[in-house]
């Protein structure tokens, strides 16, 4: 299923283009995640922990940066699994420029397989707001960074 | 003989038993060190399994096994048996009982783990690691049959498994000759049985008698037997499969075999200890069998007067991953089809075809519900073009009460010639057009009209294919305390054997219904039997317990002349005495007689032909026998939200000599119910990935006593002259045709709108968008 949303990041793009290449801040803004560790270049393994509608589990997968144009455009390829089913998406995130702020326009396909699919069609609602609060903790840094 | 019983409403003898919870169902079986199993199955609908690492599991201190393909004796390593063969079958695949290099769709076991309790087994599922290679899964049918996006069995080099077909007359002349000729694609999708009772099997091995017991709840106990003793090595005769009550089952637990169905008794005899697995309703909707996706091209050919001159329907059968139980249900179709019409020319076509999806095996109409679907929607569409009434396009082609035993020129599946025993179908379609008020029907719509609803009038006609062979078994027995047991092999999935088998012998015996004791499911009790499917369960087995008590009678009399000393012939049997006809006084019980049969000391006769008033007969049928029937609806439909609601359901049902009225009219309030459950409100969606997405009583609706109206049956019995009761089969006469009425039935209330319903299931959104994108009628 394709999902899609825009936010607005309050800095200029370079600097929300350094933070999204900090391993560090990416894993302590995401939702659930446990462990972000890189295994090569642009490649991670990654420890999830979260619930998605009625079913909650702890992913174990692998994140890849599969594009990346600075300070513009950055594709991630994410292979999770658990005891519930597993999670294939591709993500794209692309940012505009907008002079003391950035927009950024995302979308995603996500794949979703095992007992998760009792719950899909909750995926997108829960896929919307867990972005949210990425960016919103993103926007937060980049705020702090700043003052 | 006197007939109380035989015919008689007689309240179930098993309801006091199943209504106080005194019910034996698989997850009742309760051993001591009993040992309990989970299934991990594939998430994926079509992966290459690269790796499976079941040691952190092994590791759990309750974990007592984990089998995966490799871990199993070599004969179970191989596909599991090949059901039922055909000569089109080209690709006979059958699933693995675990899987070995590759997953064909989600939900098929991988591994397997017995643990000491179920909690224990699910948490150590959750550490096995298996690494899959997702392939492109195979969903959409029509580019499965193209061999896109992938094979599902790489190695036949084709997703179709079969392709078949059967010719009636020539087809093409008769189209070359006809004054309208319709085509159109009618499709029907996926649906399951949804039983209250999901699968399960426990099995208990004894290592001092080397004999294996199984409770599995299965429409099919011998067969499971005979397949489990062989791919075990050991004797029938070591090996005992109950099916103890079974809270339905619909077609689907017939398989033979499930994996679980040899993967507990392997664990059992493996651990020496009994082991249990019980299917939870994730698995149910994943792991047992689903029916009904067919795509059918069909084309009716009619002259000016709406005759029928030919028929084609050329259709692809979704067969799911694998096709164990081989070409039944496209067959069934494609010989339900025709129904109760002449149809001079005919040309059926199919190709099964593999997909990544749950495998596909008989349900409750089993094929019939999409033959009858296309015929009755072709029939609508032609009264439409021809401007006639759709009851007389319907009259004008009935086969009549006059041409029975009618030949329809094919091959059923059985094997045996198409050949209908008998019916009366003009008269079944005029009493249900009476009952639904078929003939004030414009003056009522035009009065609902006027309020602002809109009501529709909808009825279809169908003939059932029942009754078939191969045999069944019985035997009955008087004891010496003068009850009498009866013992089949059939089986029972809450048909009410446990009675209508018992009114048969009632009857013969002249004895109080509720003194006839029935067994049926315990492979112990009896040996022989193929099982309760394709309606054939009082039919069959049923003549062979009429054979039975009739032996058992005559015996009776014959040992009773000599007790009596009187003639046989001058003897009667009621209220459990044997009697002199016409002197009363003298009399002897038939306990008595069951005693004398069996005498301590002295001679039998040699026309007694043993000893005991017991006697076991065989039926078997040369073919199958064709009950029929008219079912008619009035449906509101809310335009605004697409909603339905059934005013009024009428079933007018001819199969032929009924046993028991009150569990006939169960039979088919439940098949009506689980027709208009198929045809509106549940429905398996699958993903483009080949996910389940409507895997839970969240998304699969099933509908309650607010969605059912209630149901008006009448009777109508035309016997069968091929069995000793002239009965037929009634099991799946209420299904059928619901989704035919309920799309006749949508069109009328719509009648201002261009509309031609050409899918089942239907569901709300479904019925809104081919309103919303339905033209206005020009008047």
């Amino acid at each position: 299923m394709r999902i899609e949303g825009n936010e607005t990041l309050h800095a200029p793009r370079e600097r929300v283009w350094a933070l999204l290449e900090d391993p560090q801040a990416l894993a302590s803004c995401t939702p659930g995640m446990q462990e972000l560790k890189p295994v090569g270049p642009d490649e991670f393994e990654a420890v999830l922990s979260l619930g998605i509608a009625a079913v909650r589990g702890t992913y174990k997968g692998k994140l890849r940066i599969t594009e990346r144009t600075p300070p513009e455009r950055y594709a991630v390829q994410v292979e999770g699994s658990s005891a519930v089913g597993f999670v294939r998406a591709t993500g794209l995130l692309e940012l505009e420029d907008r002079g003391p702020e950035t927009g950024v326009r995302w979308s995603g396909d996500v794949q979703v397989g095992g007992a998760l699919t009792i719950g899909s069609r909750m995926i997108p609602g829960i896929a919307r707001m867990l972005a949210g609060q990425f960016f919103q903790c993103l926007d937060r840094k980049l705020q702090e960074g700043s003052a | 003989m006197a007939t109380r019983w035989f015919g008689a409403p007689v309240k179930r003898n098993e309801d006091p038993r199943l209504l106080t919870g005194q019910g034996l169902f698989v997850d009742d079986v309760q051993l001591p060190g009993m040992l309990h199993a989970a299934v991990l199955r594939s998430p994926h609908a079509h992966a290459r399994v690269l790796r499976v690492d079941v040691r952190r599991a092994a590791e759990h201190p309750d974990v007592v096994l984990v089998l995966t393909h490799r871990d199993l004796p070599p004969g179970l390593r191989e596909p599991l048996p090949k059901l039922i063969p055909h000569p089109d079958l080209k690709h006979h695949k059958t699933q693995y009982a675990l899987a070995s290099d590759k997953v064909r769709h989600v939900g098929e076991p991988v591994a397997f783990v017995v643990a000491t309790s179920r909690y224990a087994a699910e948490d150590a599922l959750d550490l096995i690691e298996v690494d899959y290679e997702p392939l492109p899964a195979v969903v959409d049918l029509e580019e499965a049959a193209a061999g896109r996006p992938a094979l599902v069995h790489e190695d036949i080099g084709t997703n179709v498994a079969a392709h078949s077909v059967q010719r009636v007359g020539d087809y093409e002349a008769a189209r070359a000759r006809a004054d309208l000729v319709l085509a159109r694609r009618f499709v029907v999708d996926r649906g399951c049985a949804s039983p209250i009772e999901t699968r399960g099997v426990v099995a208990s091995w004894d290592a001092r008698t080397r004999q294996l017991t199984v409770w599995d709840s299965t429409q099919a106990p011998i067969p499971i037997r005979n397949g489990l003793a062989s791919l075990f090595g050991l004797a029938q005769k070591d090996v005992r499969v109950i099916a103890p009550d079974v809270g339905g089952g619909f077609g689907p637990k017939i398989m033979m075999f499930y994996p679980e169905e040899v993967l507990v008794p392997l664990a059992a005899i493996r651990l020496g200890r009994p082991v249990k697995w019980i299917e939870d309703r994730r698995e149910h909707f994943l792991a047992t069998n689903h029916e009904r996706t067919q795509i059918h091209d069909a084309e009716l050919a009619l002259d000016r007067e709406g005759h029928i001159l030919g028929v084609r329907t050329v259709f692809l059968h979704d067969a799911g991953a694998y096709i164990p139980y081989g070409l039944i249900v496209p067959i069934v179709a494609e010989c339900t089809l025709p129904g109760p019409y002449r149809i001079p020319n005919y040309h059926a076509e199919f190709r099964a075809v593999f997909t990544n999806k749950t495998i596909v095996s008989p349900y409750r109409g089993a094929g019939r519900p999409h033959g009858v679907f296309v015929m009755e929607r072709l029939l609508d569409l032609a009264a439409r073009e021809l401007s006639l009434d759709r009851a007389e396009i319907r009259r004008r082609n009935f086969i009549q009460p006059d041409e029975f035993p009618y030949h329809v020129g094919l091959l059923y599946q059985d094997n045996a010639p198409l050949v209908y025993d008998s019916g009366n179908y003009p008269a079944a379609l005029e009493r249900a057009l009476e009952a639904v008020g078929y003939d004030r029907w414009p003056e009522e719509k035009a009065r609902y009209r006027s309020e602002g609803r809109r009501v529709g009038l909808g009825f279809a006609c169908y003939v059932e294919g029942s009754g078939i062979g191969p045999y069944e078994g019985c035997r009955v027995t008087v004891e010496p305390s003068g009850k009498v047991y009866v013992a089949t092999g059939v089986g029972t999935q809450g048909q009410g054997h446990y009675t209508s088998l018992a009114q048969v012998v009632a009857d013969a015996l002249g004895v109080d219904v509720r003194n006839v004791h029935v067994v049926t499911g315990d492979t112990e009790a009896f040996g022989w039997g193929t099982g309760t499917f394709a309606s054939r369960a009082a039919v069959v087995a049923g003549s062979a317990a009429h054979l039975a008590a009739q032996a058992v009678r005559q015996k009776a009399l014959q040992v009773a002349a000599s007790l009596l000393e009187a003639s046989p012939e001058d003897l009667e049997l009621s209220e459990d005495q044997v009697r002199v006809r016409g002197a009363p006084a003298r009399a002897v019980s038939l306990a008595e007689v069951a005693r004398a049969a069996n005498p301590l000391r002295g001679v039998i006769p040699a026309e007694w032909e043993g000893p005991g008033l017991e006697a076991t007969r065989y039926f078997a049928p040369p073919r199958g026998t064709f009950s029929h029937g008219v079912h008619a609806a009035l449906v509101e439909v809310d335009p605004e939200t697409a909603t339905i609601r059934f005013l009024k359901y009428v079933v007018v049902h001819d199969c032929g000599v009924v046993l028991n009225p009150l569990i006939l009219d169960g039979q088919i309030h439940g098949g009506v119910a689980q027709g208009i459950g198929g045809s509106f409100f549940e429905r398996l969606v699958y993903d483009p990935q080949g996910q389940l997405l409507s895997g839970s009583f969240l998304d699969f609706q099933i509908p309650t006593a607010m969605e059912i109206p209630e149901i008006e049956v009448h009777h109508q019995e035309t016997p069968s002259p091929l069995n000793p009761l002239g009965a037929k089969g009634a099991g799946e006469g209420g299904v059928i045709p619901v989704p035919a009425v309920l799309a006749q039935a949508l069109e009328d209330a719509l009648d201002d709108l261009d509309l031609e319903i050409t899918q089942m299931p239907l569901h709300p959104d479904a019925l809104f968008g081919l309103i919303q994108n339905a033209p206005r009628r020009r008047s």
